[in-house]
């Protein structure tokens, strides 16, 4: 059995994991960075869009490239890499139960950085459990990352940002994108670039339109849209539920932090402080799990939650962090206005909310 | 379908490996999961719910939903999204819940 | 939404079948699992989660900041009990399963 002892265990080694261990690392801590995957960055490896807001000190590149950089950046440094593991819970003592699907072997740490990501929300319709029905992270995933077509014909349900990425994004690997279904009354996505480009290949977005049920034997062949008074039925082998994404929490609740609402954050997110620490102490946290934003806004809170675990255990002088974690925060100002001023505010709001906590010690359900 | 050519990425497919899915043999390139190896030879259907009978396949890919499980080389109620396929991999779907009373289980 | 939809993936549970608990007095997801079994199959809420916050928003006006979050026990994603059981005799992971129980002269307290 192989018990760890480490300064910074980090959960996750996406934008935000991989940040903070370049921090955390390059100062001398001994770190430890732990992932269900088997490779490193993320959801990143499979976005092949370009990033638009990333910080300053990074040029425009696409989601695999910046995952490259990061990768590049703690290379030189000896951290402790625990890939295709899992985290199963935490015990009394302070232990944390890791496992290598063999064995399960405890973690101590000084201090941990949650970096676990957010998960995407299902859309539910009539038969949405075929087969062929995909998240449209999984859709996106199975194109980039496994190299693989997961249908001729698509309808995707939702038009976020991300929607249309991927509505482009399946288009190029010559899956042909049937619809866009959105039941708001207008298109979610704020990127008129890309809503445009969408236009222009000749994807129909239909709004203020619900699906009505999908149809298959063994998995979906065709789905019945509903337009105002006007039903109708397309051919599809793939349909891609974007239904936005929340904040992955399984760990905090199991930890015990509090937790406030913030929509905009998607939904219910661990408390922090200015200082990306949870009312665990020895908690931190970064990245979508602490609110799900742009990339740029993940590598940052993941470098301040580096810097402030460093400044706790003595890494770097308070004088040093007070000046870093204002510049980051300035940046992060920068990246996250420029995205969505709303994020921003929530961001805020849920800082400040800190002290006084929507829910708390819910162990007692 | 496998993807040959990727429009971003280029050729990243190289090393080609056999499974096997009800005893039929595809191909599948090494760095993929099992989940979608399948879906590239036009599997969707990797197994049954348990109540009302009804088709599951992938669909979260990330192993949280648990909508892919399989049967792995023996092993019930695999995550095929999150494991890698191997040469010689027998995959069965999941399509009732594993026996687990018996003589060979000590009951 | 048709009244058939499937809102648990796992159990199979409808909205039908929710919107009846939640009828019946239902205000949160944990009283809902414990009257249909929404949310105790392999994924342990993972995705029904979101959907049975819309319907009980749908269905009694709560604000979706007063639905709190579904109780999430360990372990945090399925293992196998081989795992879990793991042969160290430094380190027993098993307890874990009964960190939540408080036991007193060996007996739940």
């Amino acid at each position: 059995m192989k018990a760890v002892e480490t300064d910074v265990l980090i959960i996750g080694a996406g934008p935000a994991g991989l940040a903070a261990a370049f921090e955390t690392a390059s100062r001398g801590l001994d770190v430890t960075v732990i992932d269900e995957s088997l490779s490193l960055g993320g959801q990143l490896i499979q976005q092949t869009q370009n990033l638009s807001s990333l910080p300053s000190d990074l040029s425009p590149m696409r989601g695999f490239e910046l995952a490259a950089h990061l990768i590049k950046q703690i290379e030189e440094y000896d951290i402790r890499y625990l890939l295709g593991h899992r985290v199963i819970g935490f015990y009394q003592d302070g232990t944390i139960g890791i496992t290598d699907e063999v064995d399960v072997f405890p973690v101590k740490t000084k201090k941990m950085i949650v970096a676990t990501g957010a998960a995407e929300n299902a859309v539910a319709f009539p038969k949405w459990t075929l087969p062929g029905v995909l998240t449209i992270g999984a859709a996106q995933t199975l194109i980039n990352r496994d190299f693989v077509k997961p249908g001729n014909d698509a309808v995707i349900v939702g038009s976020s940002d991300f929607a249309m990425d991927v509505a482009l994004q399946l288009s190029e690997v010559g899956v042909q994108v049937k619809g866009i279904v959105e039941k708001s009354t207008g298109v979610l996505s704020r990127n008129t670039e890309k809503v445009k480009q969408v236009n222009k290949i000749g994807i129909p977005i239909y709004v203020d339109s619900s699906i009505v049920e999908a149809r298959g034997m063994g998995a979906v062949e065709e789905i019945v849209i509903k337009q105002e008074d006007r039903v109708f039925t397309e051919k599809a082998d793939l349909v891609c539920i974007d239904g936005g994404r929340s904040p992955i929490l399984d760990i905090f609740y199991q930890l015990g932090t509090s937790f406030g609402f913030q929509k905009e954050l998607g939904g219910w997110v661990p408390q922090y402080n200015k200082d990306f620490q949870t009312d665990c102490k020895d908690v931190f946290l970064a990245g979508n799990a602490a609110g799900v934003s742009t990339q740029g806004a993940l590598v940052l809170t993941g470098r301040l939650a580096g810097m402030n675990v460093c400044e706790a255990l003595g890494a770097v002088s308070k004088e040093t962090a007070a000046v870093e974690k204002k510049g980051l925060w300035k940046e992060l100002e920068i990246v996250e206005t420029k995205y969505n001023l709303d994020i921003w505010h929530a961001r805020n709001r849920h800082v400040d909310n800190f002290t006084h906590p929507v829910l708390k010690d819910q162990f007692i359900s | 379908m496998h993807i040959k050519h990727h429009p971003v990425l280029g050729k990243k497919l190289q090393n080609p490996v056999t499974i096997y899915f009800n005893d039929q043999p595809y191909t599948a390139y090494e760095q993929q999961t099992v989940a979608a190896a399948l879906m590239a030879n036009d599997i969707k259907r990797l197994g049954s719910s348990r109540n009302l009978v009804q088709p599951r396949g992938l669909f979260c890919t990330r192993g949280r939903c648990c909508s892919c499980y399989a049967t792995v080389n023996g092993e019930n109620h695999v995550r095929t999204c999150m494991t890698r396929v191997e040469d010689g991999m027998k995959i069965y779907p999941n399509d009732e819940d594993p026996e687990v009373r018996g003589e060979s289980c000590g009951d | 939404m048709d009244k058939s939809t499937i809102i648990c993936r796992c159990e199979e549970i409808s909205l039908e079948e929710i919107e009846k608990v939640i009828s019946n007095g239902a205000r949160t997801f944990d009283d809902i699992k414990r009257l249909t079994r929404c949310g105790m199959g392999p994924c342990q809420s993972k995705i029904c989660n979101c959907l049975v916050a819309a319907a009980i928003n749908e269905k009694t006006g709560t604000p979706f900041h007063e639905i709190p979050l579904p109780r999430m026990r360990m372990p945090i994603s399925p293992i196998k009990l081989d795992t879990l059981a793991t042969n160290s005799t430094t380190f027993s992971s098993v307890k874990s399963v009964l960190d939540e129980v408080e036991l007193e002269d060996g007996k739940v307290r």
